[in-house]
């Protein structure tokens, strides 16, 4: 029989003064509240070692080095031997060279600006479906570009299913194949493969592929005069993701930027293949993206050169006037001389840019640094060279430059200021972009075309129609006459954009 | 009956009629008009890092894409790794990604292949930052569909700062970035 306590005893005071009423009432007591009391314990014991033996990093696996299944850094990027005869073969086919006027000799047109100067008149509005297309040809993935001389135009291709470089020359007019100069190359995709634009002359055809190869041929026919293998015979390490310098030839010499231990510029008969003349590189800078070129200042025209580690002006006979250094990790724009006998570099990937003063001194030149900007502050450019117009600087801001990320800008290197952007609902990739008759043209990413009407206040634009399918439309557009020839990753179209 | 009666009972059964006839026409309207749903313009997305804190899901259901078509497949990945990594390997003081969402597998010689484990990714866009900046952008944010509750007024387009939240057709939910893809999609 079981005597139940009061509700009133069911409190601290009233369990104690109920204790010892009863020794029945004891016994109750125990019987109930021991196991309790012992189970609770026991549990909260449990609980406890539970929680104090938690481990946080159960379930959790370590992400040690080489879970990829790659090799060790020590033995990925080894440059390896190549053995290239860089005569290599010669195809021909039933192309036939235009007699349509018009030239787009090299990288930045025949004055090296960017801005084509020819007196054919370009439409100022584009019909419904937009320019019409003359022909298109498929090509290797990359992102070189055409130069355009007598009808022909030529085009630095990688012929994937024969793993060669291939120079290629057609008709301006049908865009049939005239001749194809290829040697065997190995060489994977990298962010595509070919990326330089030949430079041509009535004589010859100058070219550099993507490994540092550099031939030349007869502009005609195509035949083989020389070849340089750049990394094997002077020391040059290849960029990251090929190399993207243009070739000059200036008063029939090939200038060249091995950037190698024992010449950082070079030049080379473009006739026998003899090397000319050789520029120390006792920095030991190495080869970029960008190209040379030729600038005049203080009136003597020179050879300025953006290299890994510094920029340097070099006489026409070679000799080093001035030098700065300057440690952007990638540079793919080239130098641009503005007004005060200054030159403005850029590059993308958080370099931003330089403006240098050049000053005579004795003899000499002496190089000051003017200006350094981070991409958010001033006028810089990922893969472009800006434009040079009346005093202003145009160009595309890369991605690291804020709230001005790839819009078309306007800058005044005099006053510092930007005098316009195209906004934000304007912006254009790393788009190529070049000035003619008046108007600039602006490639994005993925192959719109834009028409600006050049203005020194603001962003008109005239004209917009997507051209190409693809992405990664970074190739500089050329112009030969009314014919616009532009690429993305895979394909080259040839535009008529002659007013309507 | 008085005639006015009469009046208010045809005005009321004309006013019936007429509610009732709108009423089926509005909702015919509705289920032939598009159902729409959230997505990310890549194009507009300025990669800050709210789609992964304002999501009303948690984790968030914008998840990270990989156009493989845009990749480089680089060794030197600015999507992988942190720009200051040591090396460039699988070591987890290198990578990038905060939850390990990104599997970098090796395929030859300088190439890998990088994979979004959507278990993990927050979305957050610190590899789309990376990827945008020191790569070809092949990395961007999209609402994944079979995650999202599609809220009236989302959460997250509320606050996104670059107005790249969109209302587009359920039957092309996603914005992807090349045509190629596209194809394939």
């Amino acid at each position: 029989m079981f005597n139940y306590i009061n509700e009133s005893e069911v409190s601290g005071v009233g369990v104690i003064a109920a204790w010892g009423r009863t020794l029945n009432q004891r016994k109750t007591i125990l019987i109930v509240v021991a196991p309790v009391v012992v189970l609770a314990g026991a549990g909260a014991l449990w609980a406890l070692s539970d929680w104090l033996g938690y481990d946080p990093a159960k379930g959790l696996s370590r992400s040690l080095p080489g879970m990829d299944g790659g090799p060790p850094e020590s033995e990925r990027n080894q440059a390896d031997e190549l053995n290239v005869d860089l005569a290599g073969e010669l195809a021909t086919y039933d192309g036939v060279p235009s007699s349509l006027p018009g030239s787009w000799p090299r990288f930045r047109g025949a004055d090296f600006d960017n801005i084509h100067k020819g007196a054919a008149k370009l439409a100022d509005h584009w019909p419904e479906d937009g320019p019409r297309v003359l022909w298109s040809v498929d090509l290797g993935e990359g992102h070189a570009a055409p130069a355009v001389l007598n009808g022909r135009v030529y085009l630095f291709d990688y012929d994937e299913a024969k793993r060669a470089d291939a120079l290629r020359c057609f008709s301006l007019d049908d865009g049939k194949e005239i001749w194809r100069r290829s040697y065997e190359l190995p060489a994977k995709r990298n962010h595509g493969l070919s990326r330089t634009i030949p430079a041509v002359t009535e004589d010859c055809v100058l070219a550099m592929g993507p490994r540092c190869h550099v031939s030349c041929v007869d502009a005609e026919t195509g035949a083989f005069r020389w070849g340089l293998d750049l990394q094997k015979d002077h020391g040059t390490t290849e960029p990251l993701w090929f190399t993207g310098q243009c070739p000059l030839i200036e008063d029939g010499k090939a200038i060249l930027a091995p950037a190698g231990p024992d010449a950082l510029l070079m030049a080379v008969d473009c006739a026998t293949g003899e090397i000319v003349w050789k520029t120390p590189n006792p920095n030991g800078w190495k080869m970029s993206h960008s190209s040379i070129m030729p600038l005049t200042l203080h009136g003597e025209r020179m050879f300025v050169y953006a290299a890994a580690g510094g920029m340097v002006g070099v006489s026409m006979e070679g000799k080093t006037l001035w030098e700065i250094p300057w440690n952007a990790s990638v540079i793919a724009p080239s130098p641009v001389a503005v007004a005060g006998d200054r030159v403005f570099i850029t590059a993308g990937y958080g370099s931003g840019s330089l403006l240098v003063q050049v000053d005579e001194e004795g003899d000499g030149y002496v190089a000051k640094e003017l200006a350094r900007h981070g991409p958010k502050d001033w006028l810089a450019c990922e893969q472009q060279t800006p434009i040079l117009l009346d005093g202003l600087l145009y160009g595309i801001m890369p991605k690291d430059a804020g709230a001005l990320k790839q819009q078309f800008v306007c800058y005044d290197p005099a006053s510092g200021e930007l005098v316009w952007s195209s906004g934000k609902t304007q912006r254009f990739g790393l788009g190529p972009f070049f000035l003619a008759d008046e108007k600039f043209y602006v490639l994005d990413d993925d192959g719109t075309l834009t028409m600006l009407a050049v203005s020194a206040t603001g962003y008109e634009e005239l004209a917009r129609y997507r051209v190409l399918d693809g992405h990664d439309a970074w190739g500089p557009i050329a112009l030969a006459g009314t014919r616009m020839l532009l690429r993305d990753s895979t394909r080259m179209i040839c535009l008529e954009m002659g007013a309507l | 009956m008085k005639p006015t009666e009469n009046k208010r009972r045809r005005d009321f059964t004309r006013g019936a009629l007429a509610l009732l006839v709108g009423g089926a026409a509005l909702s015919a309207a509705r289920s032939r008009s598009p159902k729409l749903v959230w997505q990310i313009d890549p194009e507009q997305c300025s990669r800050c890092g709210r789609c992964a804190t304002h999501c009303v899901l948690a984790p968030s259901a914008v998840k990270c894409f990989h156009s493989y078509s845009i990749c480089g497949y680089c060794d030197l990945c600015g999507g992988y790794l942190r720009p200051d990594a040591k090396g460039r390997n699988t070591g987890a003081e290198n990578q990038l990604c905060p939850t390990a969402a990104i599997k970098r597998t090796f395929i030859e010689n300088p190439y890998y292949q990088y994979t979004i484990e959507e278990d993990l990714c927050v979305g957050c866009g610190i590899c789309v930052e990376g990827c945008s900046v020191f790569g070809n952008g092949s990395m961007y944010l999209q609402v994944k569909h079979d995650l999202c509750v599609n809220c009236n007024e989302c959460a997250i387009a509320r606050a996104c700062p670059s107005d790249a939240f969109k209302r587009i057709p359920a039957s092309e939910a996603y914005l992807l970035k090349s045509d190629q893809e596209k194809r394939i999609g």
